[in-house]
């Protein structure tokens, strides 16, 4: 009985040995994702009006819990759309979130469903991260080592977004619009 | 010659010109053509290039490997690309496509090297620069392009080789043309010569035919003077005819048989039948000894001169020979009513060419005898005919038309030739052509 402790102290120690390659390949794909929010912008034509003025920034936004962990910041460091630097912006759930672009929608699934409802009518491009039902306009997937988009076309649309055909066309699944 | 000559020359020189000029035209073409198809090609592949930056700026964007790898590859069904690579903006390769044989451009600026074209162009989206695609395309080598063009080449030198030769050909053909004429030209010459000697041919055996006929007739018509003489002489031994009228009948008709035997003496002469005593002589002698009576005969109206240069000696008949030459002189006397000028003229010659109309002509050399007068002439009609017999441009009764003919007979007989030389209102030449005879052993 002199060796409980021990023992959990080292099944403590095994599980952080056993999640420490998980978490990195987590941040890994967390990086990627935070990149591929910022690499978004080129393809993606918003309605007029969403900017406040020519040189306002466009934001990107994070609402709920942030998995990204300070690599959404970097990637969208010194980046620009035109006149338009890019922001980073966490904003909560009572945010009217009329500045954002971007929205990431993070947190739990039914969290998540309940935030894409809340900004359905925005021009907002609303992105859901995988593992979690898609309702955002892009939605992560993982497929095998690599991350993946579909895009949800018709929703886009619906509030004036316009998405590069070069970019649906890289898409994993896209719902197309109403068009034949 | 020397105008053919020189129009020779410019044709060859104007045809080298025309080749020199189609050959640098025909360069000229091929490297404008060269030009503009390097800078198509350029534009063509830039633009292939362009739209495959284009086809993978997503691709390249999110590193989807897969589907920039399929763009790459729709590139392969131009066969004319070699390879092209898709990398993205750190420089990493993300995909490619190499034809066998062929490899990546390493260079990021276009060009044109090695029979290769590479080409680099940017991966772009909303203005940012996120990768480069680089394509390389197959060139043709300068040396078979210009194979190609070797061939509009041949085809403007061949050009102008024909041209060349036509030139050369039309020279000649006018060179031969000119020569053709030139040969047509003696050809009608000769004939002209030709007919001039048959007729002068002609002429002869027309005189040697009435010769021989009146030569005949004359001989037997003397024969039949001499037996009328005769009898006639009888009849005035036989009869006492002077106390009657009978002695001036006999003496009219013996005065009559006189002229006619005198004129078939002149028959005889231009028959060449006379009988002839030739001996050595002196041309130039001779002259001087009838000067007295030259111009006792010609009167005071002829001034006549006498040049003697001749010192070969010939063989004639002196006392014809006195004859002929009066006779030659009261011919030039009646060519000239109104008075002129008269050259005896003597000269020793070597002849060598035919003197005109004169037939059988030996060279050789010649004692010349000429009266030359001032007087009207004869045309080439009355010249032809002026040794006939009894042709005569005299009045009638004044002349028997005996006169040449009988000189033409004696001179021939004498191995002489006699040359008329007239033109109307030019005045006369007669010469005499005496063959050169050795000096008398004295």
């Amino acid at each position: 009985m002199r060796k409980p402790g021990a023992a959990l102290l080292a099944g403590v120690f095994l599980f952080i040995l056993l999640r420490e390659p998980a978490g990195a390949r987590t941040s890994v794909e967390y990086a990627v994702k935070a990149a591929y929010l910022v690499k978004f912008v080129p393809f993606i034509t918003w309605p007029d009006g969403v900017f406040s003025s020519s040189s306002a920034p466009l934001t990107i936004c994070v609402e709920g819990a942030d998995p990204f962990g300070g690599s959404l910041e970097r990637a969208a460091q010194g980046q620009r759309d035109g006149d338009h630097p890019l922001a980073v912006r966490r904003i909560g759930a009572s945010d009217p979130a009329t500045s954002c672009q971007i929205l990431f929608a993070g947190g739990a699934p039914d969290n998540v469903a309940a935030q894409i409802e809340r900004r359905k009518a925005q021009p907002v491009l609303t992105v859901t991260d995988s593992g979690v039902a898609r309702g955002g306009i892009v939605s992560f997937v993982v497929i095998g080592d690599h991350v993946r988009f579909d895009i949800d076309e018709a929703r886009a649309n619906a509030v004036g977004i316009q998405i590069n055909s070069k970019l649906l066309g890289l898409a994993h699944i896209v719902k197309k619009n109403g068009r034949p | 010659m020397i105008l053919t000559r020189t129009r020779f020359g410019l044709s060859i020189l104007a045809a080298l010109l025309t080749a020199g000029l189609l050959v640098a035209a025909g360069l000229l073409m091929a490297r404008y053509e060269d030009q503009l198809y390097g800078a198509q090609q350029l534009k063509d592949i830039t633009e292939q290039a362009r739209i495959l930056a284009a086809s993978v700026a997503a691709a390249v964007t999110f590193d989807d490997r897969n589907a920039a790898q399929e763009y790459v590859e729709a590139l392969a069904v131009n066969p004319e690309l070699l390879a092209a690579g898709v990398y993205d903006s750190k420089g990493r390769r993300i995909a490619q496509f190499v034809r066998s044989g062929a490899s990546l451009p390493e260079r990021e600026f276009p060009g044109f090297s090695n029979g290769h074209l590479d080409v680099s162009v940017p991966v772009a989206q909303g203005g940012q620069v996120l990768g480069r695609v680089t394509v390389r395309a197959s060139a043709e080598p300068a040396q078979r392009r210009l194979a190609r063009y070797a061939g509009l080449v041949l085809l403007a030198t061949m050009g102008a080789l024909v041209i060349a030769v036509l030139s050369f050909s039309q020279v000649a053909l006018t060179r031969r043309a000119e020569e053709l004429a030139r040969v047509n030209a003696r050809l009608q010459l000769e004939m002209a010569e030709r007919r001039k000697t048959e007729e002068a041919l002609r002429q002869s055996h027309k005189m040697e035919a009435v010769g021989q006929l009146s030569g005949g007739i004359a001989h037997d018509f003397n024969n039949l003077i001499m037996i009328v003489k005769g009898n006639l002489r009888l009849l005035r031994k036989r009869f006492d005819t002077a106390g009657s009228g009978a002695e001036t009948y006999i003496a009219s008709a013996e005065e009559a048989l006189n002229r006619a035997a005198h004129l078939t003496q002149r028959i005889l002469a231009f028959s060449r039948r006379q009988p002839l005593s030739p001996k050595p002589v002196l041309l130039s002698e001779l002259v001087a000894g009838m000067d007295e009576l030259i111009r006792h005969s010609l009167g005071e109206k002829i001034e006549i001169e006498t040049w003697l240069d001749a010192h070969w000696w010939t063989r004639c008949d002196v006392n014809q020979m006195e004859n002929v030459i009066l006779n030659l002189a009261i011919n030039a006397r009646d060519a000239m009513p109104k008075g002129g000028g008269l050259i005896i003229h003597t000269a020793d010659r070597h002849v060598d060419k035919t003197p005109p109309g004169v037939i059988d002509f030996v060279p050789g050399d010649y004692v010349a005898l000429s009266i030359r007068d001032t007087g009207q002439g004869m045309s080439q009609e009355v010249r032809e005919r002026a040794v006939d017999p009894f042709f005569t441009t005299k009045p009638l009764g004044k002349g028997t038309g005996l006169g040449l003919s009988m000189t033409f007979g004696y001179v021939r007989q004498s191995s002489g030739y006699l040359v008329i030389e007239s033109e109307l209102g030019q005045g006369t030449t007669v010469t005499i052509l005496m063959p050169r005879t050795e000096a008398p052993n004295v």
